[in-house]
């Protein structure tokens, strides 16, 4: 495979902060941040990268409280992107490893209970098969970049009334080949 | 529009099937014939004979009332491949009056019929010359064979059911009392009917822009059918030359099976190749090339291309698998054969129809599938999904999950009415990235800490200040901004499905003494605060949607 081939270019801001424009297949890429910072838009963002070019993907959402409107909003193609609601954390390892051979981008929120032994193993079994896997949430071993969502600005919305318009997100990217810390609208 | 010709042999797959019986030594001449196939899970009538058929068995109709209707009657199996081969005797007979037949399925040929026509001395000649000369290819117990002749192939296969020559100009006048079933779409016939619009007369009738409106891209295609008007291919694109795709038999094919699997790889990369350019193929012409230096040839177009349908990789190969077979079976060919043409004759920009069927594609597509396939057999059916929009107020009543594998249709509507665009009292975009149904437990607290109560007219009578839940950074904090409240009162008619609820809009930050004591230190730096400052806000906004109902707050999603 091409050097250009391995890349998924990530359109938009965040796609800027992102080592060559994009996330290289085969990478993990960990994303954190506390609720309401942004890390699950980030998430979408890169699913989107993924489904745009006709490719398919995978979120693992065991709570089951993703937002579909948001997703299609942020341009996921949602025939492409299948959801796996409920899944037990024991047997999270397994499902993220049976997607990874299947789907180009798995977004997985990880359960607290994840085994160091069982991080290293699925992200060699990204890296083997040139899946990019993302984990939301704490992941215990190291990624190729990590993202954090750091906070949020939100306008339009004042007291009594408005409603709420845009957001400006506060992501910072650590990793190889990364620019700096900044501020994505 | 240019003239064109059909030849219909009605009943073509029982007379396929008696001609295949007789070569087998069976005897079903003088027998009702029933033949089936299975459409899906069902088992249909395919084709009865008419003896059948005067005892009330028509096509379409399920085999067992078929034969409990017509019990003496003989059922067979439907032979496409047969029925294509036993053909070819007809498609040579009418090859012999003008080399450009295009075969859309057994049983039906076109031609166009300008030059012929002039030479045998016009349309009626022609057709009684075709009509002889088919008949005498088929022999004495010959069958049935119409021919018409008309403006366009919609109007001619029309024709061809009557036997009739439609003189130029005259198609409108002729298609205007043909009931719309014509139009070889049982669902939207359906419709049509129960829209009072029975005849294509009565549909040509209604002004094109409100069919188009009502009925999209096809609606614009039926009513130029109607009007007796072939739309044809909507865009005509020359076939670049260059999309010719041959492949050499080494050694020469005797069998058809042998060729066929040529036939299937060639099918394949023809239409891959064609989707590259963002074509798509209705029309294609067959080349094979024998031992001995014979040239066979032979044209197929998709039995549905007036409706803009093209041909599918499985469709073409299947096509010229029976191509092939009528050729080599019919003694064409004398010697086997060694190369394998397809040229595409008849291309239309690709409108999206065709994806899936695309080589790379599918390939990635069938992984997915396998994959997602496992994960259903770890998890169960329902526990991979994916998602529809729909319909609704509430972002969790605006998503349906469907499993995987099953059709995406969303299950409310998403426009309520053609005069309202979109449901009154949705939540407008940006839409929430985190949907919790039912909602979290919350606290939505006042500035003297009392819960927020909305009154009977969907007011509030203090505005919030504080919000508790555990699923926000720190539990909860002050309410920084907010709209609302939205007051619903929905369903009132349903007493299960009833539901009276007060939405806000909130944008939460930290407890303010929270942030005194934790976050001072961190927060310094001139540009921290000029951003702050000039923002009037800190960075660690929380949006969420509250919802009270029965007295109860709960938090209903998440902008994360």
């Amino acid at each position: 495979m091409l050097a250009g081939a391995r890349l998924l270019a990530v359109a938009g801001p965040i796609g800027q902060l992102l080592p060559a424009g994009g996330i290289q297949r085969g990478s993990t890429v960990a994303l954190d941040g506390p609720t309401g910072a942004g890390s699950t838009t980030v998430a979408l963002l890169l699913a989107a990268a993924t489904t745009s070019v006709g490719e398919w993907a995978a979120v693992v959402d065991p709570d089951g409280t993703l937002g579909a409107r948001a997703a299609a909003e942020i341009g996921v193609d949602l025939e492409r992107c299948a959801i796996v609601r409920s899944v037990p954390p024991d047997r999270w390892p397994k499902v993220v490893g049976a997607l990874l051979d299947g789907v180009t981008l798995v977004a997985a929120a990880v359960p607290p209970s994840l085994r160091p032994g069982d991080a290293r193993r699925l992200a060699a079994r990204a890296r083997e098969r040139a899946t990019v896997l993302v984990t939301l949430g704490p992941w215990p071993v190291e990624a190729t970049l990590r993202l954090h969502a750091q906070g949020r600005d939100w306008s339009g919305l004042a007291t009594g009334g408005g409603l709420l318009a845009e957001s400006e997100l506060d992501v910072r990217v650590e990793g190889k080949g990364v620019r700096a810390h900044a501020r994505a609208g | 529009m240019s003239r064109t010709g059909c030849v219909w042999c009605p009943d073509w797959p029982v007379i396929a099937a008696r001609k295949h019986a007789d070569g087998l030594g069976t005897e079903l001449r003088n027998r009702p014939l029933i033949v089936r196939e299975r459409v899906g899970s069902r088992d249909i009538v395919r084709a009865a004979s008419a003896e059948a058929r005067a005892t009330g068995v028509t096509r379409g109709m399920r085999r067992r009332e078929a034969e409990a209707r017509c019990p003496e009657a003989v059922c067979v199996d439907a032979d496409e491949a047969n029925e294509a081969r036993t053909f070819e005797v007809v498609a040579r007979a009418v090859e012999v009056f003008t080399p450009r037949v295009v075969l859309d399925r057994p049983g039906r040929c076109e031609f166009p019929t300008r030059g012929p026509s002039r030479y045998f001395g016009g349309d009626d000649a022609l057709a009684s010359q075709i009509r002889a000369g088919v008949a005498t290819a088929l022999g004495p117990d010959g069958a049935d064979v119409r021919i018409g002749i008309a403006d366009g192939v919609f109007v001619a296969r029309l024709a061809a059911r009557r036997s009739v020559v439609v003189p130029a100009g005259g198609s409108a006048e002729y298609v205007a009392p043909w009931p719309v079933s014509v139009l070889d779409d049982d669902e939207l016939a359906s419709l049509l009917v129960r829209l009072g619009l029975p005849t294509l007369g009565d549909v040509a009738a209604l002004a094109p822009d409100a069919v188009l409106a009502r009925f999209g891209r096809v609606g614009g295609r039926i009513h130029a059918l109607s009007r007796g008007v072939d739309p044809g291919p909507s865009v005509f694109v020359a076939p670049p030359p260059d999309l010719v795709e041959r492949t050499e038999l080494d050694p020469p094919a005797e069998r058809v099976d042998i060729a066929a699997f040529a036939a299937k790889e060639l099918a394949d990369r023809l239409l891959a190749r064609c989707a590259e350019r963002g074509l798509a193929c209705t029309r294609v012409r067959v080349v094979a090339e024998t031992e001995h230096g014979e040239r066979l040839t032979r044209c197929w177009r998709h039995a549905r291309s007036e409706y803009g349908d093209a041909l599918t990789p499985s469709v073409l190969a299947e096509r010229v698998r029976w191509q092939l077979d009528a050729w080599i079976t019919t003694g064409e060919t004398t010697a086997g054969i060694t190369g394998l043409t397809l040229i595409p004759d008849e291309v239309v920009p690709a409108d999206g129809r065709q994806l899936g069927f695309w080589g790379g594609d599918q390939v990635a597509h069938q992984r997915a599938d396998r994959a997602l396939a496992r994960v259903q057999g770890m998890l169960g059916y329902d526990a991979v999904t994916t998602a529809v929009v729909q319909g609704g107020r509430t972002p969790a009543e605006q998503v349906r999950w469907v499993p995987w594998g099953e059709p995406r249709e969303p299950e409310l509507p998403l426009f309520v009415g053609p005069e309202v665009a979109a449901w009154p009292g949705a939540l407008p975009p940006p839409f929430p990235a985190r949907v919790f149904d039912p909602p979290l437990p919350a606290e939505l607290l006042d500035a003297n800490d009392d819960a927020i109560a909305v009154n009977g007219r969907g007011e509030q009578l203090c505005p919030p200040a504080y919000v508790r839940c555990r699923a926000l950074p720190a539990g909860g904090g002050a309410v920084r901004a907010w709209a609302g409240p939205w007051a619903h009162d929905v369903r009132w008619w349903d007493v299960q499905a009833h539901r009276r609820c007060a939405r806000w809009q909130l944008v939460v930050g930290a407890d303010e003494a929270q942030r005194s004591g934790a976050r001072g230190s961190h927060r310094v730096g001139a540009d921290e605060a000029q951003r702050s400052g000039a923002r009037g806000s800190h960075g660690d906004d929380v949006a969420c949607i509250v919802v009270v109902e029965g007295g109860r707050a709960g938090v209903e999603a998440i902008y994360d």
